[in-house]
């Protein structure tokens, strides 16, 4: 007879967790057409939903977005703050953060956006800390990120693990960062990378290679950056 | 192997980092007060067979500054042989608890940590009945409450040997079952623990359609997270009993069911390799508890009503907690080697 924990572990895929929900970043065709974006989340999960103000310009649509009390039928909704076209001076940016409405789960940052991170703390345990790819030069493993969460005590782990994979292919760093942070984790970001560095659909290979770290995370939404294939 | 539900929460802590501040805090406080109650009910008179137990927070050992004194009076009060009920008490037993009750009235129903108004606490309440009167007409939403109660989170702070008798019965009760077999959950237990979580909400419901939202958003907080920490404290050993054979189970639930509820869910996380997911969970209601200890986190929730919660910070924050603590659980249940239990027995 097969042990039931074989069973488990073995029908486990991305495409079956439980909650499980899109970015709205990996749809650039619909960008700034907010309603359009989360139409098209739906069709991957009603359960969880990123939506991604990658780039500063489109924060304000955002904002006006939610401003009008949309009904979304998810129960997890997280904003990603911008990582490009910043000009927005920072004290103005995490004001506009913090003033996201309630229903905003998680408010993802990256840590090389962070210029002072204390400011960042009044965002609470809404704030989502994530850690970064080969190509930053801070927030990639699990010791960089410790001043940032000393800053910011109360808040929570974007685990991208994609990008963890870039910084240590063989997922050691990954654990580390899991061992570290894992009682602070909120969300996981779900893909692989291409060989720029840009999010592109997990493939076979790599779904088994993170299979150990995601199961560490079955109880947290995976946002998929770039759509299942 | 099972581990222990007793210190399991701090064993969570260790293997997952965690500090679980307000729960440990939490649980030192109730420790404290415990020997405050002992002390300040030493003196109140009470027939020999009445125990005086805190339900709750006490029961959790999650004791915060504000927390209400959820007492009652049990009373052992077995029938004599070919009695068929308790009903047949003399005028003066009856004088005798009911001048027990206003005593401890007296010494816990008097300050702002006063029982609830929904009757259910600050009375006396048969042990006979609770166990006696189990499903069907007789079994009251009030006996089913007490029952729950008692055998999935109390606390005796006067005559413990009362409580520990009729926590015993209740539990023999459950377990004489002629369908209880080794290797499978208790079904009348586990029936009637499922029936009394799907009671609760069902009347949450029910109380809010009658127009009873009196601090709607305090109940609805406790409904998401400490109910649901009671139900699964109460469901999660059930469920391992399918580790045990039938001579083993009443002495495994009594060790289970003897800790804290947090300490049954943390044992059940260790014991199903799921340390990840148990620490979130924990990590979530651990920030609840602190929450509810902060004055302005309950004036906030006391002037919400179910129209305007959802634009409350600090509602949507414990929300937030609640379903993480509740996907945590799910996890627990539905993707480690208990899931082939839970899809035999959790649902038919």
């Amino acid at each position: 007879m097969v042990p039931p924990a074989v069973l488990v572990a073995d029908i486990h895929s991305v495409a079956q967790h439980h909650p499980l929900g899109a970015s709205t970043g990996a749809s650039p065709a619909l960008r700034g057409d907010w309603p359009a974006l989360v139409r098209d989340a739906l069709r991957t999960s009603t359960f969880a939903v990123e939506l991604a103000a990658l780039s500063e310009p489109e924060l304000p649509g955002l904002i006006d977005f939610l401003a009008s009390e949309p009904a979304l039928p998810f129960h997890f909704v997280s904003v990603h703050a911008p990582s490009k076209g910043r000009a927005m001076p920072e004290d103005e940016l995490v004001d506009r953060l913090a003033a996201l409405p309630p229903s905003v789960d998680a408010i993802v940052v990256h840590p090389d956006q962070m210029l002072e991170p204390a400011r960042y703390a009044r965002l609470g345990s809404r704030l989502a800390i994530e850690n970064m790819d080969a190509r930053k030069a801070v927030g990639t493993t699990a010791d960089d990120l410790e001043p940032f969460f000393d800053a910011c005590p109360e808040a929570v782990f974007c685990f991208d693990v994609a990008h963890a994979w870039s910084v240590d292919p063989e997922m050691d760093e990954a654990e580390r960062l899991l061992d570290r942070y894992a009682w602070r984790l909120r969300h996981v970001h779900v893909s692989s990378l291409d060989e720029d560095g840009h999010h592109r659909p997990l493939d076979d290979e790599q779904e088994g290679l993170f299979r150990p770290l995601l199961m560490r995370c079955r109880d947290v939404p995976w946002i998929l950056e770039a759509p299942l294939r | 192997v099972i581990e222990p539900a007793e210190g399991a929460l701090r064993r969570l802590a260790e293997r997952g980092g965690a500090p679980f501040a307000h729960l440990l805090a939490a649980r030192e406080r109730t420790a404290q007060e415990l020997v405050d109650l002992r002390a300040r009910t030493a003196a109140v008179p009470l027939p020999a067979d009445a125990a005086i137990v805190m339900f709750g927070s006490w029961g959790r050992h999650e004791v915060t500054r504000r927390s209400d004194h959820d007492w009652v009076l049990l009373v052992d009060d077995r029938p004599a042989a070919g009695d068929g009920d308790d009903d047949g008490a003399s005028a003066e037993r009856r004088e005798d608890v009911a001048r027990a009750v206003e005593a401890v009235g007296r010494v816990l129903g008097v300050d702002e940590r006063r029982p609830g108004a929904q009757q259910v606490f600050g009375d006396a309440v048969s042990g006979e009945r609770i166990v006696r009167r189990i499903g069907l007409d007789a079994d009251t939403n009030r006996n089913l409450t007490h029952r729950m109660l008692l055998v999935l989170e109390s606390q005796p702070v006067a005559h413990d040997a009362v409580h520990r008798a009729c926590w015993e019965r209740v539990l023999d009760r459950y377990l004489d079952d002629r369908s209880l077999r080794d290797h499978r959950p208790p079904r009348f237990f586990l029936n009637d623990v499922i029936r009394y979580w799907r009671t609760i909400c069902v009347d949450f419901a029910g109380k809010l359609q009658e127009g009873g939202g009196d601090k709607w958003a305090l109940r609805n907080a406790k409904l998401r997270t400490s109910r649901k920490v009671l139900f699964a404290g109460g469901l999660l050993p059930i469920l391992l009993c399918h580790n045990v054979t039938r001579s083993e189970v009443r002495a495994f639930l009594a060790e289970q069911l003897a800790a804290p509820p947090t300490d049954r869910l943390a044992a059940a996380f260790l014991t199903l390799g799921a340390v990840d997911p148990g620490v979130r969970a924990l990590t979530a209601y651990d920030r609840f508890v602190g929450m509810l200890d902060d004055d302005a986190v309950r004036r906030e929730l006391d002037g919400l009503d179910r129209v305007n919660a959802d634009r409350s910070r600090v509602y949507r924050e414990i929300r937030r907690q609640a379903e993480e603590l509740q996907q945590g659980l799910l996890a627990l249940l539905f993707e480690t080697p208990l899931l082939p239990y839970v899809r035999q027995y959790g649902i038919f």
